[in-house]
């Protein structure tokens, strides 16, 4: 109600105000990105100096660290030849997680090698288990303190509610200025984005063992040391690998925004692929999804598996696993050897050659031609899918988008800065009013004022139209345990896929300026959406539902009245959650097209502006902020 | 509801000495005070202290768990501690080992001062003296049941083959030799909470708690587990805290009974004198069901024999209930003489059965 009226005050004044009212000059910081520049170049002398400080010697062993890790692990899956890679996958699968996730494991491996893919593909496992083990490294132990303890618990939770409300495209620019272009720099950024998730559930997990249990340890007097390895981690294991499953699923997501920066492997040829060969991307994106598929069924079969508290290992059952174990690496190892005595390649080759004929080993050159055939058709403004994506396009863009856009960046600064400002305050509270305030200044003086209402703009039209479809969906597979039934697996998969993936197809279907990352960012944000009003439905209490029948309401009026308004909590939380995700892959879109501020760092990476690119960074990072306050709602802060 | 909260223990005037009779006390709690909140520390010794629990808890905060609870458990003794949900029985017991923090008050359990004790000496308590039995049994459910009950002995750094050789003496002593390589989750919840106490009776302790161990059980298997402790409790002569909230448990169970409410023990006696002389209305309507013949023994209905009573006639022990003694008393018209290691020193007749079955006028006398 509230915010309705608040709206309509600044409709008013975006109507009523006349003249010129954008961000004053005398408010804005120019010399901000000349400073930044100097800045860089400082870092820069600074890092290659020949004797740097402490600081920087921190960063560079880092950095070091990083890329041999990387470089490594490459080795290894080379050394292992393609044949003994797919071996040792296949098998350490089946031998852990059972034979369906081998199934699959392999399945993926086939299809890297027939795709031509094989090299890249590699590059990107060995990055990304680079990423995952450094990020292990630091969320688990981590994640244990805060599992054990409540007062660090709430000592670093801001700071993971803060790294996970950054897109992972504004730290680019920090990342590539302190680390330079490189593994070691998308090693850092997925670490950035992999971590809070690794320590919030490793958190979890810890804190899920039963009180009893660790009580019971306590009570027989263990020692801290004690009661965590033999009581705590044991039960928490499960847990405990899901947030593995979890720690490679996000890094995975981020693999592609790394081949911008450095990142070897399927993101390079994605982000390359964009803008000169977009078959070779949509193939390069398909290896991902393959990917993200396998490493999380083959993760989580694990972690179900390896349970302890279900695996009900008795004596002989454990000799028994053992015997398994060495016989699985036997097995891997016999097959590596013999495929390097046999002279397999280290990469699957393009063709296999006998002695009188030359075979071509991939598909390769096929699947490229089907794709571009399936992009010629939907470019065909005389194909029939063209006919509904481009007035679709067209009508999100004209409808939605442009008046929008128009009312907050045309509109005096002062209205928009109050209106925003003031719904923060009436739906979440005096803090986050302050909060909001301050972040929208601070993008005014960083002078992106324009461009950051634009990128606002697209950030709420996505997440208009996620949270509408969002909370249509929720409802409905509530109500219908069939739907649900249907969606899990569709949502499963849209949430495993890479953010970027999800632009890649629809730069082709519907090629209107902005209209990819509006369209992405909501077949990204939505499964949260859905998730979340779907538990919120489910979650009304039974015996309000009951009575509610019981005075006679139909099933509209008890979904009307009853269990919707019951549900607003999580519906809130599902617009909070949403807004961050939209926004994440809307400034993604910068790299094809949507302008704003994806589109100042996705030209600060590519021509070297550092300068822009760090303000949008910081302006996406403030705007991020803002919006999150805004929609928070008057949550318990507390929470655990 | 008027009752006073923040009154002391009250024990009732005709307190028995407890079981196994002088010595030292194996566990001494003296004035312990347990209070939950941030500024626990600052309401002991202030007038604040005094306040109900509900008034406590709008003023400050701060919830009180345990309010001044002072007790002596002897050698042997079966001691219960009884009272309704949330009157402080868990935090009780767990203070005396310090698995909670009390917030005041001095501790000795076999001679050593718990308050005093640093985290090495406490885990050695823990480890060598006192043992614990759970009300959700909290075992280790990725853990085989012998292992389980060898958890106790593997905390103290016991070898392999001989943690393993105990725990299954002691799974045998529970009759659970058969399930000894089964997982909790294959167990049925009173086979579970034997395996509770086959782990708390591995490690051989001089002092076992027992925090509501049967209240998740169904009422059959209940009395099963309450005979096992008494049988466990014959054949090693354990000392027992035995917490719950079932007094027909309690009186099985207990030779004496600490009765606790918001935190504060409100009558400590044996099974009789709560039955018999309730200290104040809350006792009593806590005892108000149960059958006073089945506890009430003739000790206490009896009176002092005149002169000629002390010869011919029936004899009865002392400590036959007087449920029990009524064929007798049905049987004769005279006085029966209430005898102890052969003498006669009471004398009870039909009157006095009468009158306790009815409920009898000692029933106004006790405890005001
Ligand atoms: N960690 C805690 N923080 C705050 N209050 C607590 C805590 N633990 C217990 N309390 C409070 O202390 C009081 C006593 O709790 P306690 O668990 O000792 O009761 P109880 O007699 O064991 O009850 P039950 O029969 O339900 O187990 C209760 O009012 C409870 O709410
Ligand atoms: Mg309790």
């Amino acid at each position: 109600m509230q915010v309705g009226g608040i709206v309509l005050l600044m409709l008013l004044g975006y109507l009523l105000v006349d003249g010129d009212y954008s961000w004053p000059v005398s408010l804005t910081w120019q010399e901000l990105p000349a400073k930044l520049d100097d800045a860089q170049t400082w870092l820069l002398e600074q890092r290659t100096a020949p004797d740097p400080n402490f600081f920087f010697a921190i960063l560079d062993g880092f950095r070091a660290l990083a890329d041999w890790l990387v470089t490594a692990l490459t080795d290894m899956l080379l050394w292992l030849t393609w044949v003994g890679t797919i071996a040792a996958g296949t098998l350490l699968v089946l031998r852990f997680g059972g034979w369906r996730a081998a199934l699959i494991t392999f399945l993926a491996f086939v299809s890297f090698a027939v795709m031509g893919l094989w090299e890249e593909s590699m590059q990107t496992l060995a990055l990304m288990s680079a990423a995952v083990l450094l990020s292990l490294a630091i969320g688990i132990p981590f994640g244990v303190l805060a599992g054990r303890s409540q007062r660090f618990h709430r000592t670093i939770t801001p700071v993971l509610d803060a790294m996970q409300i950054v897109p992972a495209f504004a730290y680019l620019m920090p990342v590539v200025i302190l680390f330079s272009v490189g593994p070691a720099a998308a090693v850092i950024c997925t670490m950035i984005y992999a971590v809070p998730p690794a320590v919030r559930i490793t958190a979890l997990g810890i804190r899920g063992v039963t009180a009893d249990s660790v009580e019971a340890a306590r009570a027989f007097g263990s020692t801290a040391a004690q009661t965590l390895f033999k009581v705590q981690l044991p039960l928490a294991r499960r847990q405990l690998l899901l947030s593995v499953n979890q720690t490679i699923m996000f890094a995975l997501s981020l693999v592609v925004i790394a081949g911008l920066i450095g990142g070897r492997g399927l993101g390079d040829v994605v982000t390359n692929g964009l803008y000169s060969n977009a078959a070779l991307a949509i193939l390069a994106g398909i290896a991902i999804v393959i990917m993200a598929i396998a490493l999380d069924r083959a993760t989580s079969a694990i972690a179900e598996r390896t349970d302890p508290t279900r695996r009900h290992l008795t004596d002989r059952g454990k000799r028994h696993a053992r015997v398994l174990t060495l016989a699985t690496f036997a097995g891997i190892l016999a097959t590596v050897f013999a495929a390097r005595a046999l002279g397999a390649d280290s990469v699957y080759p393009d063709e296999f050659e006998t002695s009188t004929t030359v075979y071509t080993a991939t598909i390769h050159d096929d699947l490229l031609r089907w794709i571009q055939d399936a992009l010629d058709y939907v470019q065909d403004p005389t194909s029939f899918i063209f006919g509904i994506t481009e007035p679709l396009g067209n009508f999100i863009l004209e409808n939605l988008l442009e008046p929008l856009r128009k009312l907050l960046v045309d509109s005096p600064w002062f209205v928009v800065l109050g209106g925003l400002t003031a719904i923060a305050f009436v739906l979440s509270g005096l803090r986050p009013a302050i909060t909001t305030l301050l972040m929208l200044t601070a993008i005014g003086v960083m002078g992106v004022w324009p461009e950051a209402m634009d990128t606002a703009s697209q950030v709420l039209v996505a997440t208009a139209i996620a949270v509408l479809f969002g909370i249509v969906i929720g409802v409905w597979a509530a109500e219908s345990p069939r739907v649900e039934r249907l969606l899990r697996p569709l949502l499963d998969t849209l949430q495993t896929l890479p953010q970027l993936v999800y632009i890649i197809p629809f730069i082709y279907l519907m090629p209107v300026s902005r209209i990819p990352g509006i369209v992405a960012s909501v077949l990204y944000a939505i499964p949260v959406v859905i998730r979340l009003v779907t538990n919120g439905v489910r979650g009304v209490p039974p015996a309000a539902v009951e009575a509610a029948y019981a005075f006679g309401a139909s099933r509209m009026q008890v979904l009307a009245k009853v269990k919707v308004p019951l549900a607003r909590e999580s519906i809130m939380l599902g617009v909070n959650q949403g807004i961050i995700l939209v926004l994440a892959v809307v400034v993604i879109g910068g790299l094809v097209g949507s302008g704003a501020l994806g589109d100042m760092i996705a030209r600060g990476l590519q021509r070297n502006e550092f300068g822009e690119g760090v303000v949008a960074s910081l302006a996406i990072l403030a705007l991020g902020i803002a919006l999150d306050r805004v929609t928070r709602g008057r949550r318990d802060p507390s929470r655990a | 509801m008027s009752d006073s909260s923040g009154s002391a223990a009250v024990e009732s005037p005709e307190a028995t000495p407890p079981a196994g009779g002088n010595g030292e006390p194996l566990v001494r709690a003296e004035n312990v005070w347990k209070i939950f909140g941030q500024k626990a520390d600052r309401v002991i010794g202030t007038p604040d202290a005094e306040l109900s629990r509900s008034e406590l808890h709008d003023k400050t905060g701060c919830v009180i768990a345990v309010r001044d609870v002072s007790l002596e458990i002897m050698p042997g003794e079966v001691f219960v501690v009884m009272g309704l949900s949330g009157s402080g029985k868990s935090t009780l017991v767990r203070t005396l080992i310090r698995l909670i923090e009390p917030s005041a008050g001095k501790i000795t359990i076999t001679g050593h001062d718990v308050m005093e004790a640093d985290a090495s000496e406490l885990r050695e308590l823990r480890r060598h003296s006192v043992s614990m039995v759970f009300q959700h049994f909290g075992l280790l459910a990725h853990r085989r049941v012998i292992d389980n009950v060898a958890f106790g002995l593997e905390i103290q750094g016991v070898g392999k083959a001989e943690r393993l050789a105990r725990a299954s003496e002691v799974l045998g002593l529970v009759g659970l030799e058969d399930v000894a390589n089964s997982f909790p989750d294959q167990l049925s919840g009173g086979m579970q909470q034997r395996v509770g106490l086959a782990r708390a009776f591995a490690v051989d302790p001089q002092l076992m708690l027992y925090d509501e161990p049967f209240s998740a059980l169904d009422p059959l298997i209940r009395r099963d587990m309450q005979d096992e402790v008494v049988r466990l409790q014959e054949e090693t002569g354990k000392t027992m805290l035995f917490i719950t909230h079932d007094l027909p448990e309690a009186l099985r169970l207990g030779d004496r009974i600490a009765i606790m409410r918001d935190g504060a023990i409100v009558q400590l006696g044996s099974p009789e004198e709560l039955v018999g002389s309730p200290a104040n209305d809350y006792v009593r309507n806590f005892v108000r069901d149960i059958p006073r013949t089945h506890v009430l023994t003739l000790r206490w209905i009896m009176r002092d024999p005149r002169p000629g009573e002390e010869s011919g006639g029936p004899e009865l022990d002392v400590k036959t209930t007087v449920k029990d003694a009524v064929p007798v008393a049905a049987a004769t018209d005279g006085p029966i003489r209430a005898v102890e290691n052969g003498r006669c020193v009471g004398i009870v007749d039909r009157v006095s059965i009468l009158q306790a079955m009815a409920g009898g006028p000692e029933d106004s006398g006790g405890g005001s």
